[in-house]
């Protein structure tokens, strides 16, 4: 170990490597993984033996994807304008290789390529894979790797070599069959260990949070549990609706893109046991426990406790909007959900009997995701309220917008009277440290260039979160010509998302 | 006719009553204030310095929200008296008017030594207080005794004091005479040198190099026969204390032995200091180590006042580049952080509490500066 950095304080800088990008000329590229490159090096989180290599098909020179790099970071970093004297400097190390990803020339091109670099710019022979393809490219990009001899196994960084990893984007397969085959077509050439699938909510400051919240203040994890915990909301809500991307949009659905990964993640974190310590399977572990005690979706259950709608025409912030079947290149007769809502049981010790109602949808009345854990209420009513009930104390906590967390409670108006009010003790993120915190994709790079997996995704979770998934599909699946009800764009879902939570005597949150 | 202590502090907490409770003015676009804090920022110190001081603090506040809670100390007045006045300090962030509150204090006279316990009855309790101390420590003052009791952080910058008030700041409270942490601005600045410098090392093939480095040059910003300031010594005692290294001397000269006993030449050189930049502040080191048949060279060299002619705020730019054996170099440009002391203020308050590298590079440091080491000999390694 290099003995200056035993406990140095601001120690977070990425090994040395070369970050190789499949797919470099799709947007992602431009929009978040080169300004997120280039805001870790303007923080001095890059290592000195830094490059980026775009790969695509598309012939263009070195300076065409510099320029092209440039104008994203100009556009989409957190920091504008950019540094001229910083990114004249960063430019040098981003360089491109063309090729299609089926020909064994783009790999030794590649290999020779990355030879250069170690030689040039001090990237010590490590890699970093970021396959920001389509996942029915996967295959032929891992075969192309393995078969240049771009993968060294494990063991030999274990031993004190270099290392190699790959980073792979959602969406993880569409269901758990795809899953598995994604799965081992990656693990044909990449042990688990050196896979880092990206999930960009776990990076997100505020859900980071949720382990230190639950896990390092004593008032609150005593309370997480049935005795004390009525029922948890979680809330994925949008207000923008499939913007350009119908295409993409009719083959997924809300409840593949956003409930089988984000929001399953946010409901492990809640629910979680507390893990034995912050190394990745550690945590990891304990995430898998809680997908493995969820109640099986059986398929005469899920009509019951499953709640799928698509936005009609309506109003969002003022603007009127159209419906989704009149969206671009989504079907007049679209049955493709844009909103779901399901009462989710975990059948263990901690939480046997409390419902998680999740809801996740587009064109909502406003953007918030939040996690709402509502506590039950006073065993006796000693206090007389207007509305003939003392409402339930509630503990939001909004990943977001406005990250923060609230705890609501009941007061005392002050008067001769005993009025009761509902008040909030509300702490925000924001506020309280400042905005300008780094982006997720930040957070989730920086990690893997230091090979730390805590924030990403492990095949078991990603498996477990389909093979949920998968059987609300075949029940709907089985319902064959039913359409999804409509709800007005710029409401809260459909009446019947409001019917689930009502029959158990509750009410959806307005967050 | 003065008021009393008492009748200041009564009209101060109502000032901050009435911050919250005046109505908002009619038809602004501003949107309502929201009151914020995460903490008491407590800064004390001479009064012409804490004038200078107050821009600082806002700007610190606008991103750490905190009761801030100015103490302008006079104890050389004639008249005996304190007085105050307070206010919010907002700022929009992210479409939010996030308010701090902002009390000034001044303490003439024999109120001095009083005005901790007026400060005491304004804390928002529940939450962390840090004391700023502007100026030179004595840690037998009783002024800074009596506000340091209430502080969980200290924070002084050597800088501007010296190396051996902090010395004895940090020595006091090993000793458990407090149970703050004790912080330095200087310190924090020095946090990029830092990481730049443990980067030499970082490729595993390196590790061992760096307790086999066989010269090191600092060069400072200043007229040659001027002495070693404070950053370059609190660099070379990081790296030395770190590393293992001792001093000894021969006939009245300091020598550097590192851990296996060998001696280490340390050259100490200037370089014209352009205008805007800080005297005796440190613009490169230079490394050569061998280890194997491995020699490695490095240098990190800052482009004085670069910041200056740009938007970044005096944020100068440095070259960093490290030679392995006969490969190409390796470069990397990097910009310092924002040269304003209200950005180290805030750094510093954003760190881990408890530094345990500080007093042992301060004590090395200070064993250096004692010692006189004069700059101006130009006989960097190449």
């Amino acid at each position: 170990m290099n003995p200056l950095r035993n406990g140095l304080v601001e120690d977070r800088t990425g090994d040395a490597c070369a970050v190789v990008i499949f797919g470099a000329s799709g947007d992602l590229t431009k929009r978040k993984l080169v300004p997120a490159f280039y805001n870790l090096g303007v923080s001095r989180s890059l290592p000195s033996g830094f490059a980026i290599v775009g790969v695509a098909r598309r012939e263009k020179t070195h300076e065409q994807f510099r320029a092209e790099m440039k104008e994203g970071v100009s556009t989409f970093s957190r920091r504008k304008p950019i540094d001229p004297a910083f990114w004249s400097d960063f430019e040098r190390g981003i360089t491109y290789v063309a090729g299609t990803f089926d020909a064994q020339k783009t790999y030794e091109d590649l290999r020779l390529h990355l030879d250069q670099l170690d030689r040039d710019r001090g990237t010590a022979k490590n890699r970093l894979f970021y396959l920001a393809v389509p996942p029915s490219e996967f295959g032929q990009i891992v075969a192309g790797l393995k078969s240049a001899g771009l993968v060294q196994p494990p063991n030999v960084h274990r031993e004190g070599g270099a290392w190699t990893r790959v980073v792979v984007e959602k969406p993880f397969g569409h269901d758990l069959a795809s899953a598995q085959v994604l799965n081992d077509t990656i693990a044909s050439t990449f042990d688990e260990s050196q896979v880092f699938r990206i999930d960009h909510y776990l990076g997100k400051e505020t859900v980071q949070n949720l382990l230190v919240f639950r896990f390092a203040n004593s008032l609150f994890e005593p309370i997480w549990h049935r005795e004390h915990v009525d029922h948890v909301q979680i809330t994925v809500a949008e207000d923008i609706g499939v913007e350009g991307r119908g295409k993409f949009y009719e083959q997924i659905g809300v409840t593949k893109d956003i409930v089988e990964n984000h929001l399953m993640q946010l409901l492990c974190l809640t629910a979680m046991e507390p893990p034995i310590s912050l190394a990745a399977d550690a945590v990891r572990d304990e995430k898998v426990k809680v997908l493995r005690s969820l109640r099986p979706m059986e398929r005469s259950l899920v009509q019951e406790n499953v709640i799928r709608g698509q936005y009609d025409r309506g109003a969002v912030r003022g603007d009127e909007v159209p419906a989704y079947r009149e969206e671009p290149d989504v079907a007049r007769d679209s049955r493709v959900e844009t909103f779901v809502a399901m009462r989710v049981f975990v059948d263990n010790w901690r939480w046997g009997g409390v419902p998680f109602y999740v809801r996740a949808g587009k064109r909502l009345a406003r953007r918030v995701t939040e996690i709402a854990v509502q506590f039950k209420r006073v065993p006796h009513g000693l206090f007389r309220a207007p509305d003939g009930g003392i409402t339930q104390n509630v503990l939001a906590m909004r990943i977001q917008p406005d990250e923060g967390i609230a705890l609501r409670f009941t007061t005392k108006e002050p008067g001769q009277h005993t009025v009761l009010r509902d008040v909030a003790m509300d702490f925000r993120y924001g506020a309280a440290f400042g905005s300008n915190t780094p982006e997720a994709y930040e957070r989730l790079l920086l990690d893997s260039m230091r090979g730390e997996a805590t924030l990403f995704t492990r095949r078991d979770e990603v498996e477990e979160q389909w093979a949920y998934i998968d059987r609300v599909f075949d029940a709907w699946r089985a319902e064959a010509n039913a359409p999804p009800p409509l709800y007005a764009a710029g409401s809260w879902g459909p009446e019947q998302a409001d019917d689930l939570v009502a029959r158990d005597g509750r009410r959806w949150r307005k967050p | 006719m003065t008021e009393s202590s008492s009748k200041v502090l009564a009209r101060i907490e109502r000032e901050l009553r009435d911050v919250w409770l005046a109505p908002e003015p009619a038809g602004g676009s501003l949107p309502p204030k929201s009151r914020v804090c995460t903490m008491n920022l407590l800064v004390a110190g001479p009064r012409d310095l804490m004038d200078g001081y107050t821009h600082v603090v806002d700007e610190v506040t606008a991103s750490i929200p905190a009761r801030a809670i100015l103490i302008a100390l006079d104890p050389d007045a004639e008249d005996s008296e304190l007085s105050g006045d307070a206010t919010a300090v907002c700022s929009l962030l992210g479409g939010k008017n996030i308010c701090s509150e902002r009390v000034r204090l001044v303490a003439q006279g024999a109120v001095c030594t009083r005005v901790a316990s007026a400060v005491d009855s304004i804390l928002v309790p529940e939450i962390p207080t840090a004391l700023v101390w502007l100026g030179r420590v004595h840690v037998t003052d009783p002024v800074f005794l009596s506000l340091s009791a209430s502080a969980q952080r200290i924070i002084t910058d050597s800088e501007y004091s010296s190396l051996s008030s902090l010395l004895h700041l940090s020595a006091w409270a090993r000793r458990g005479s407090s149970q703050a942490s004790i912080a330095d601005l200087a310190w924090t600045r020095l946090a990029p040198w830092q990481e730049l410098f443990a980067r030499f090392f970082d490729d595993p093939r390196l590790h061992d190099h760096a307790s086999r480095i066989t010269r090191l040059a600092f060069r400072q910003a200043s007229e040659a026969g001027a002495r070693l300031g404070s950053e370059g010594a609190l660099l070379l005692g990081w790296v030395a204390t770190r590393l293992g290294w001792r001093t000894s001397r021969m006939g009245g000269a300091l020598r550097f032995h590192r851990r296996d006993g060998k001696n280490l030449p340390i050259d100490f050189g200037v370089t014209p200091r352009p205008e805007g930049t800080a005297p005796s502040s440190l613009a490169s080191v230079r490394l050569e180590a061998d280890h194997g048949d491995v020699h490695v060279e490095g240098a990190i060299e800052r482009e004085l006042a670069s910041g200056l002619s740009s938007d970044a705020v005096d944020a100068d730019m440095v070259n960093w580049t490290l030679r392995v054996g006969g490969a190409p170099p390796i470069e990397q440009r990097v910009r310092f952080g924002a040269n304003k002391a209200a950005k180290w203020l805030e750094r510093t308050l954003h760190r881990p509490a408890r530094d345990p590298a500080l007093a042992e590079s301060v004590a090395f440091a200070e064993e250096v500066l004692e010692d006189g080491v004069v700059c101006g000999a130009p006989s960097h390694p190449r």
